[in-house]
């Protein structure tokens, strides 16, 4: 369902998300996991420590940059009939490079991975990007357009993985925050932490989210009236 | 009168053309990117993991100054490796910088509670005994079975194991350990903890009689 309703709430009516750059959309104001709740599955899965936050939204990135490129390049010649097998291909091997680069770069971060990096083949974000943003722009917006999806991607994993390292392990990056004596809430690297930390987060971004919206609108409404009295 | 509607006339197969030439465009593209990616990384790739593997052999042989890697053929005869390379059953032998014989590291595997967890020990053909044990790879569930890895208690069984084919390696309930062929499990991990019993007495019983029967020459480095 999401799959079908993230275009439109990243390309809808609001004239002003048209206007604002690809890559700050991504990475904010239509930030894939706070704002569309997108590609949950990593985000629940990988985020028991911000090592393993940052190397899958860093890999997502690079599958989100590079795969929008591709398909911006190829837009005008696929036909319609074929375009999803071919945005599909074209994820598919992005996918299996940024494979073999995590590889080259290192194994020890390849294997806390695990089958997480070939499963950002399925993650909804990559085929929405293509489909909603990649296929209907020009290459530069198409990859601007993944980095900073793949950046607000890397941004909410970090954030999760942050609450959930530093309460589950009393560790930020492996580093020991509360010395030996601490009693880790172990509930927090585990599958219903996960569900606890994207609450918490989710409710911290919709809060300020909204505030920002009413001040925006506090601070607006003396023009408004000014124009309204100026036509009457 | 309209004829009915054919779906295999020329016309649909004159459309199919252009897309199946485009998909086979885009394959050929995506093909081309993959094996140029592959041989790009392939050398730092398996440069990387022999880095890892040769760490794991330098932590359970501490001293240890050259290794020699031996293959076992199905025949049963020793075949020396060339680098860390080889498949099937294989085995590490550790000398010092004077050439005397430290002990061998030997590979195990077992299917744990989330995927297979892939592990080393060094082992004290003398003794017959495990001396160390590392976990190479695993994707146990943080906090409980990947204590494995790291648990002083759990790895303190492995500073002295009995690895006699005769006295199968078992895992036994936490606290209950009485024999010093058995492992005592972690708490709250016990699928995890039986896999690396499992793990390790399918090792010991395929690769130590072989080097029972080859010492010397294991010794020797030839």
């Amino acid at each position: 369902m999401s799959d079908n309703q993230a275009p439109i709430a990243c390309h809808g009516a609001t004239s002003h998300a048209v206007d604002d750059s690809p890559f700050v959309n991504g990475l904010w104001k239509h930030n894939p996991v706070f704002v569309q709740v997108l590609g949950m599955c990593p985000t629940l899965a990988i985020t028991n420590s911000v090592r393993n936050a940052i190397a899958m939204g860093l890999a997502t990135t690079f599958v989100l940059a590079l795969s929008n490129g591709l398909v911006s390049m190829i837009r005008k010649i696929v036909p319609n009939q074929v375009r999803i097998a071919s945005y599909i291909a074209i994820i598919a091997t992005s996918v299996t490079i940024v494979g073999y680069l995590v590889d080259a770069i290192s194994i020890p971060v390849s294997i806390a991975l695990g089958p997480f990096i070939p499963l950002i083949v399925t993650n909804c974000i990559t085929l929405e990007r293509a489909e909603g943003y990649a296929a209907k722009h020009k290459v530069t917006k198409g990859v601007l357009d993944g980095l900073g999806t793949g950046l607000g991607f890397t941004f909410a994993l970090t954030c999760l993985g942050t609450i959930r390292e530093v309460l589950g392990s009393g560790t930020f990056l492996g580093f020991s925050l509360f010395g030996p004596h601490f009693e880790p809430w172990v509930l927090f690297v585990l599958p219903p932490g996960g569900f606890i930390a994207l609450a918490i987060w989710l409710m911290i971004f919709t809060t300020w989210r909204s505030w920002r919206a009413k001040l925006k609108k506090a601070t607006t409404k003396p023009g408004l009236v000014a124009i309204a009295e100026v036509h009457s | 009168m309209n004829p009915p509607a054919n779906n295999t006339g020329p016309g649909h197969t004159s459309a199919a053309i252009p897309m199946i030439k485009i998909l086979g465009s885009v394959s050929l593209m995506c093909g081309i990117l993959i094996v140029a990616t592959q041989i790009t990384t392939l050398g730092r790739i398996t440069h990387n993991k022999e880095i890892l593997l040769r760490e794991s052999i330098e932590q359970l042989l501490p001293g240890m100054h050259k290794q020699i890697t031996y293959g076992i053929e199905p025949s049963g005869d020793l075949k020396i490796l060339p680098g860390l390379e080889g498949k099937g059953h294989r085995f590490f032998a550790g000398y010092d910088a004077s050439g005397n014989f430290l002990g061998i590291v030997i590979e195990a595997g077992d299917r744990g509670y989330a995927d297979v967890i892939s592990a080393m020990y060094s082992y004290n053909p003398d003794r017959r005994t495990i001396t160390g044990f590392q976990v190479v790879a695993m994707r146990e569930t943080p906090g409980l079975g990947d204590k494995i890895r790291s648990d002083p208690g759990f790895l303190a069984n492995f500073k002295n194991l009995e690895a006699e084919p005769d006295h199968p390696i078992t895992t036994v309930k936490h606290g209950s350990k009485r024999n010093p062929w058995e492992i005592d499990a972690i708490s709250g991990a016990t699928i995890s903890s039986r896999a690396v019993g499992r793990a390790l007495e399918t090792s010991v019983q395929t690769v130590t009689p072989v080097i029972a029967r080859n010492l010397d020459r294991i010794k020797r480095g030839i």
